[in-house]
């Protein structure tokens, strides 16, 4: 039960981080192709830009990993 | 690397700027900027010839980029050299190849349209070949041409009873197939009736064939027949008149743009005029020149004008320093890696070029994500045919060059991790981890990329405090080595309280970072310890690292797994292939980006300073 339960928390560490990184990279995504139509030499900021949020994922990683260690 | 620059002032009499702004065309390397006047130096008001010869030649111009336009580009174009002085007598010789072009190309536009439209009439033509044959022998009569759905043909025997009551019998009707829904229909008919038959042929459900433009003089009959003939004509002289074009193109493109880039040149040295100011007798142009090749400007101008023209070094004031051009040159192997450069504004004049830095991180990072022989072997494959394909078009060749490059990286760090597309090398027993077995070692790959991650973080603090520290700005240089020994306090107290340091240095380790952290918000403000939090956000994203590498490597395990359950060994080597193919082109793009953001947001932000103008020298075309 109780390795049942740490699972689940070590999921649940990846899952949420996971789902904001998604909402975050389709706001900037959206935001950012729309920003390319108008000046396409954005797209290096854009790349970057969206790149950010992938750390909240990492970061909920490290936490899933430390949880289950 | 930035080159240094220098500031250069041209001085010389007016009657040489015409000649003086030719050599300056010539070298190349001057980075022209307009000279402001002030009470003794005056703006230069350019002559109304000049301002014509301007007109007249961005006319030209136009011209020729029409004529280009209109001329088909051979397989292998070659630029002429035009010299600008051969420019007005090759302009006025290109006349008549402008004419005799603009006539081809509309003979074959109109031939192109007839053929079209004798295509449409093809089914018509051949429907009613027969029809019109035996009617072709009919005196004084008229031809009349119809098409009907085949569904109403109730139509057609009411047409033929009018007909019939119109010219009292003196009529003959012809009908057949034009296609599976379309019924083509031939009346002729006394001549007398034909006022009425036409009338008649204007009602409803009643096509009457429209013959084309260039044919509608023509009677029906003779239509046809002169399109029959057409038909097997026009393709014979298109291809004449594409032959012709052809050889025009082949003697006329190179030398037409050739003449385009003498044009622009011409433009160009009319346009510096704008740049230069003026005293009474004195002409002055200024601009920016890298300083390794002054020396070689100042013998230019020396050996040319025997002293009448002076080329004088400028000190740079504090004020200009942000008005600088950037000119970066960096060895040839480290060239692809200014890709990278690319996405990003231009460093400030002064500040660092971070190109090095990610020739040397960029293909690490990449290995340590990929980290496959097999993978590493296939991508730098992948990377040399691209190189090769792309060898004209010089970001491609790069892009293609730095993965070739990576692909290195990720083979030795294949070794290293003992694998061969996943663990298929280790199952032959060709292989086995000589460092570390990523795939089960997860907690020893973070804390590898968290080391990886402190270092290179601590690197740009150290990189960006010593730029700071050669250009003499103490504070902010002060400012990053107290970032610097937070950053260095912080690791020493998590690594005690985690255990992998003493734990006596848990309260020096914590003294210093506050000590440190209020330095910081003294020199920078508020601002100070936030970036301190940031710092360890960033050493922290260096997890993706292991995360990325984690994920390739369990995908190829898949693969193989997959692979082997099958029965038949070549189903077997065609799914794990597939699989394995797709990792490769994941690989191909996740490590990059990953890579790439790992040098943009947590490295470049250390000690990038963006705002750069482009060194842009007054260069021939």
């Amino acid at each position: 039960m109780d390795k049942a339960l740490i699972s689940m928390a070590a999921a649940i560490a990846i899952a949420i981080p996971a789902i904001a990184t998604a909402w975050a990279q389709s706001k900037i995504g959206s935001a950012g192709a729309g920003a390319l139509a108008e000046k396409p030499e954005l797209s290096g900021t854009i790349i970057i830009l969206v790149a950010i949020p992938e750390t909240i994922v990492l970061l909920g990683l490290v936490v899933a990993y430390l949880i289950l260690s | 690397m930035i080159k240094e620059m220098r500031k250069v002032q041209i001085i010389g009499p007016k009657g040489t700027l015409d000649e003086c702004i030719k050599t300056l065309h010539a070298t190349s390397v001057v980075h022209i900027e307009t000279a402001a006047p002030d009470s003794f130096l005056h703006r230069l008001p350019i002559e109304k010839e000049r301002l014509l010869e301007k007109e007249s030649l961005e006319r030209s111009r136009e011209t020729l980029r029409n004529l280009l336009f209109l001329l088909k580009t051979p397989p292998a174009v070659r630029t002429a050299h035009v010299e600008g002085a051969q420019l007005a007598g090759r302009i006025e010789s290109v006349g008549p190849v402008v004419e005799r072009v603009k006539v081809i190309r509309a003979e074959l536009d109109a031939l192109t349209e007839e053929l079209s439209a004798v295509n449409r009439y093809e089914k018509l033509i051949i429907g009613f070949a027969p029809v019109v044959s035996s009617l072709g022998g009919l005196k004084n009569f008229e031809i009349a041409g119809l098409t009907l759905e085949k569904g109403r043909t109730g139509v057609l025997e009411l047409l033929a009873g009018e007909i019939d009551r119109i010219t009292e019998g003196r009529f003959e009707l012809h009908t057949t197939d034009i296609d599976e829904a379309t019924l083509g229909v031939v009346v002729a008919y006394a001549r007398t009736y034909d006022a009425q038959i036409r009338y008649l042929l204007t009602g409803k459900s009643i096509n009457e064939i429209r013959l084309p433009d260039d044919y509608a003089d023509l009677s029906f009959l003779s239509a046809l027949k002169l399109m029959r003939v057409r038909k097997d004509e026009l393709p014979r002289l298109m291809r004449e008149y594409d032959k012709e074009l052809e050889r025009v193109s082949n003697e006329w493109y190179g030398v037409v743009k050739g003449m385009l880039v003498a044009i622009d040149d011409a433009i160009d040295e009319i346009g510096v005029l704008n740049y230069a100011v003026q005293t009474g007798f004195t002409f002055v142009i200024e601009g920016w020149i890298p300083a390794d090749l002054l020396v070689a400007l100042h013998e230019r101008f020396a050996g040319q004008y025997s002293g009448a023209v002076l080329v004088r070094e400028l000190p740079i004031t504090p004020k200009e320093a942000h008005r600088v051009p950037v000119c970066i040159v960096n060895p040839k192997p480290l060239r692809p890696f200014e890709v990278f450069l690319g996405a990003l504004p231009l460093p400030r004049y002064g500040s660092v070029d971070p190109t090095p830095y990610v020739a040397v991180f960029f293909p690490i990072f990449f290995g340590l994500m990929v980290g496959d022989v097999g993978y590493g072997v296939v991508i730098l494959a992948i990377g040399l045919l691209l190189r090769r394909r792309f060898r004209l078009k010089e970001k491609l060749r790069d892009i293609a060059t730095v993965l070739a490059i990576s692909s290195v990286s990720a083979i030795i760090f294949g070794v290293l991790f003992g694998e061969f597309f996943g663990d298929l090398g280790m199952r032959l027993g060709l292989m086995h981890p000589l460092v570390i077995h990523r795939a089960e070692a997860l907690k020893t790959m973070m804390g590898i990329t968290l080391v990886i991650g402190a270092g290179h973080v601590m690197l740009g603090v150290i990189i960006g405090a010593a730029n700071q520290f050669k250009r003499r700005h103490i504070g902010h240089a002060c400012a990053k080595l107290a970032y610097l020994a937070a950053i260095v306090s912080f690791l020493v107290v998590i690594c005690a309280v985690l255990g992998a340091a003493p734990k006596g240095v848990v309260v020096p380790g914590v003294v210093s970072l506050v000590i440190s952290v209020a330095v910081l918000s003294a020199l920078e403000g508020a601002l100070g310890p936030i970036e301190m939090i940031k710092a360890v956000g960033n050493i922290l994203s260096y997890v993706r690292i292991m995360a990325v590498g984690t994920a390739s490597v369990v995908m190829a395990n898949v693969a193989n797994r997959i692979g082997g359950l099958s029965e038949n060994i070549f189903v077997g080597i065609l799914i794990g292939g597939a699989i394995h193919a797709l990792n490769i082109l994941l690989s191909l793009v996740s490590p990059v980006i990953q890579s790439m953001r790992l040098q943009y947001v947590e490295f470049f932000s250390k000690f990038f300073e963006a705002g750069g103008i482009r060194y842009a020298p007054f260069r021939k075309r």
